[in-house]
């Protein structure tokens, strides 16, 4: 009596409990669609792409004139990294890395503590979004912008035309152009302000040269 | 999240995880003072218990990625590796009443945990792993973050910790009894 008792408390919990499992599933299966556009723009590519950049090898496209971009940046207006004069640095960020997510802040801070010279600019492209691999920092823009993030950024679009474009291979990346969009260094990973001031250097001297 | 329905999921997950980690610890402890008699305690249904939980795992992590459409990470695949097995396992080893099912099950529960303790370590210290994201699926990426310390290899860690303890208290309650008449 006992055991057929017991035998119907497992046969009610096993059934509550695929209930509530095939309920959830259903529910995240059935969510309206999520309109993943907003995370990603345009994006307009002029000049041959760089050779893909390796974290922790030499760049091989040191010299290389980078590929002028035309895109839309966070709040959806027209933005251009390309050959205007002055010195760059270009980060890519991907939203969901947790390298990119402790980055931000220390590159921010940098920005805002006067670490850019005059006549560098710094620059951010949101690359590889993906709202799956991170819903919390999705979209981008959303998380840039509860982190303070002021600095110009151009959003990648669905094809990572932004990645092929730069051959960038890992997150963050940061890329340092001359006047003329010359590459001088790219450099992957958390680099810290060490990192950004050596760039921000080789950035400065382009403009001396 | 990315909706509220996975961040239901995920929760109900989360809870169950930390249910089922309060309970290995309150077996453990319960061993400490009964000794071999503790196994009495649940007898044959531990390894129900353990399948339980395997199958919850199993279920669980296959919604993630064929529902939600999570990618599972390389450090993912391991875990699911021994995961699997253990919901067949666990189960043809309670419907036979095999008490050695362990001897087959215990060392997928302890490489398991092994590779979901590194996984959240990895995820807790990215920079254990590299200094950069790889684009394509990183296993440092936190993709569901409960209670600002959960995540999924926590939960497949508290998964493998409960079946080791459960397999642990499955003993044959026949011998346990008889040793304790003879003494």
């Amino acid at each position: 009596m006992s055991n057929n008792k017991s035998l119907i408390y497992w046969i009610l919990g096993g059934v509550v409990g695929l209930g509530l499992i095939v309920w959830l599933a259903v529910a995240i299966a059935g969510e309206g669609a999520v309109d993943e556009t907003v995370a990603f723009g345009e994006v307009t590519v002029e000049g041959d792409a760089l050779p893909f950049f390796e974290s922790g090898a030499a760049d091989p496209a040191v010299g290389l004139t980078a590929p002028t971009l035309t895109g839309e940046d966070l709040d959806g207006e027209e933005i251009t990294i390309g050959p205007d004069g002055t010195a760059k640095i270009v980060v890519m960020l991907a939203h969901w890395c947790p390298h990119c997510q402790a980055e931000v802040p220390l590159i921010q801070n940098w920005v805002e503590s006067g670490g850019l010279p005059d006549g560098v600019d710094l620059y951010g492209a949101t690359v590889l979004t993906n709202r799956v691999r991170d819903g919390d920092t999705w979209p981008p823009q959303e998380w840039l912008a509860e982190e303070g993030w002021s600095s110009p950024t151009i959003k990648d679009d669905q094809s990572q035309s932004i990645v092929a474009a730069y051959g960038m291979t890992s997150t963050p990346t940061y890329m340092v152009l001359g006047p003329n969009n010359e590459n001088l260094g790219r450099l992957a990973g958390e680099i810290g302000v060490d990192g950004l001031n050596f760039l921000a250097g080789l950035a400065e001297e382009s403009l001396e040269s | 999240m990315s909706s509220n329905a996975v961040f239901i999921y995920s929760t109900i997950l989360a809870l169950l995880a930390l249910v089922a980690l309060l309970a290995a610890a309150g077996l453990l402890v319960y061993r400490l003072i009964r000794g071999v008699e503790a196994g009495v305690l649940l007898g044959e249904k531990a390894i129900w218990l353990a399948w339980i939980v395997a199958l919850v795992a199993t279920v669980g992590s296959l919604i993630y990625s064929e529902i939600v459409h999570f990618e599972p990470c390389r450090l993912c695949w391991f875990q699911r590796i021994a995961m699997y097995p253990l919901a067949l396992v666990l189960l043809v080893g309670a419907i036979r009443r095999d008490f050695q099912v362990k001897i087959y099950a215990l060392p997928l529960a302890l490489i398991g945990l092994g590779i979901s303790i590194y996984h959240y370590i990895i995820q807790r210290f990215p920079n254990l792993e590299s200094g950069a994201c790889d684009p394509d699926n990183p296993c440092s990426a936190i993709l569901v973050d409960i209670f600002g310390f959960i995540s999924i290899p926590f939960m497949a860690g508290a998964g493998f910790i409960v079946i080791a303890v459960l397999l642990g208290f499955y003993v044959n309650k026949n011998s346990i009894e008889q040793k304790a008449s003879v003494q």
